[in-house]
């Protein structure tokens, strides 16, 4: 049985169908890439699953657990168990790194203080920022911001860690610090869903790459199968132009 | 110009002046206080709430900031009594500082509400903050933070221009002792020199109070002046 899989997921923006019918599945320690142009969906997926964007159709089940998303309560559970970082990081601008780390914790799950904090402080010497535990986001660079809300988002446990686009704001020098965080937790089993334009990346970590269009998975496989010997016409031309440089 | 100023007598009167700097000082702590809590549920309900409720907010809002805070004082005082509340001056002036301050904090509140990132509340979210945890964690800071220097604003505003309406309603805050003393020695220029004057200088201290407030509790760089 797969960690996560996804069944026939319908999504729209009022009349506009973004999502018509994603289905693909994760086993537990896998790391799945969303690829694709924009506009094709990929981050609506990753929102989906999180509850942001709301589902019209199709079936989401984690860990054996059918996640319902028809409440608040349900979509509150749902997001228990998943964790998410976005292209922006979206750190707390007004607490430092370590509350950015504790604050769900310890005032939303109620966890005990000292386990918690000794957690945070063990994510940050993951990502690289145990110096960093008392600054504020504005005294970061993005690339810092961006493995805090790395760190933030596994501080709660997710059974899968969602990654949109996390490297596209960051200036070139800056995205090999938080792909290097990122192949760390690839190292320790996590489980993640990853949408990225780093294709030198997702081919290095990816179990699996999904390629969309238009709201639709044209096809999926190994990294090799889809970059190397694509089936289908629109993914040989998305590959041949963005591997081109 | 022959007049002469003849301070003696106001420095005589002075514990008194001090005594009505004082109320003044309290009423403006607790108006603006209890504009604030009254402001935020209004922007809270602005931002989240119903279309009745807001239709309720909104013209609580156009009502109180449309007409004079001495005519809303007013109303309380001389219509408490004819529907059988007999509250003392000091409540009644509290009362419509509190409503007056909470229509127009509703206003600047709600600027800081529609001014959050909508990316920090999805982290919110996502991370399972409930909406009363997200408006305690991420809102609220952000409006302390961005918002600050126009709520110290009017906060001197409540202080100096609010309360000093309750002179005429008797209520002995700085204005309205000025006004009784002076009455009986006609020393009119000297005791508004010095009430002006000190006015300045609780206007000052509040400042600073507030300035050292934000740095140390919302990390704002407010500046005194």
């Amino acid at each position: 049985m797969p960690h996560l899989a996804v069944s026939d997921v319908r999504a729209k923006y009022g009349s506009l169908e973004v999502l018509k019918g994603i289905s693909f599945s994760i086993e537990k320690g896998e790391i799945v890439a969303l690829v694709g142009p924009s506009g094709s969906g990929k981050s609506t997926v990753l929102r989906a699953l999180m509850g942001l964007t709301p589902i019209t159709g199709g079936d989401v089940d984690l860990a054996g657990e059918r996640l319902n998303y028809s409440s608040s309560r349900e979509v509150r559970a749902a997001r228990d168990r998943m964790a998410i970082v976005f292209q922006q990081y979206n750190l707390f601008q007004n607490m430092t790194v370590m509350q950015n780390l504790t604050l769900a914790p310890l005032k939303i799950k109620r966890w005990d203080r000292a386990e918690v904090e000794a957690e945070a402080r063990r994510l940050l010497g993951l990502v690289g920022l145990s110096d960093k535990i008392d600054a504020y986001s504005d005294q970061l660079s993005g690339g810092q911001q961006q493995r805090v809300a790395l760190a933030r988002a596994l501080a709660l446990k997710p059974q899968i860690l969602l990654l949109d686009e996390v490297t596209s704001a960051l200036d070139p020098e800056l995205v090999g610090e938080v792909l290097d965080a990122i192949r760390k937790l690839a190292a320790e089993g996590m489980t993640m869903v990853i949408v990225s334009h780093e294709m030198g990346f997702v081919r290095e970590v990816a179990d699996k790459v999904v390629f969309m269009d238009a709201g639709q998975i044209i096809e999926a496989g190994t990294p090799a199968e889809l970059f190397d010997t694509p089936k289908t016409d629109r993914a040989q031309n998305f590959f041949s132009n963005i591997l081109r440089h | 110009m022959n007049y002469r100023f003849q301070f003696g007598v106001v420095w005589e009167n002075f514990p008194q002046l001090l005594e009505g700097a004082w109320l003044t000082f309290q009423l403006g702590v607790f108006a603006f206080a209890g504009g604030a809590i009254v402001g935020l549920l209004g922007a809270a309900i602005k931002t989240y709430g119903p279309w009745p409720l807001r239709l309720l907010v909104d013209t609580y809002v156009v009502f109180i900031t449309n007409t004079p805070a001495l005519i809303q004082i007013y109303f309380l005082y001389f219509g408490l009594p004819e529907v059988g509340l007999r509250w003392s001056n000091e409540a009644c002036l509290l009362i419509g500082l509190t409503l007056n301050a909470g229509a127009y904090l509703t206003l600047i509140l709600r600027a800081g509400f529609i001014s959050v990132r909508v990316t920090e509340i999805e982290a919110g979210q996502t991370l399972g903050m409930s909406l009363i945890q997200q408006i305690r964690y991420i809102v609220m800071p952000h409006i302390a933070k961005s918002i600050y220097p126009a709520l110290a604003n009017f906060f001197i505003v409540v202080l100096v221009m609010g309360t000093s309406v309750g002179a005429l309603i008797g209520v002995d805050e700085l204005t309205g002792q000025a006004i009784n003393l002076s009455s009986v020695n006609y020393r009119w220029l000297e005791y508004f020199t010095v009430v002006a004057g000190m006015y300045v200088v609780l206007t000052f201290i509040a400042s600073i109070g507030l300035a050292l407030l934000g740095r140390w509790v919302f990390r704002v760089k407010a500046r005194i002046f």
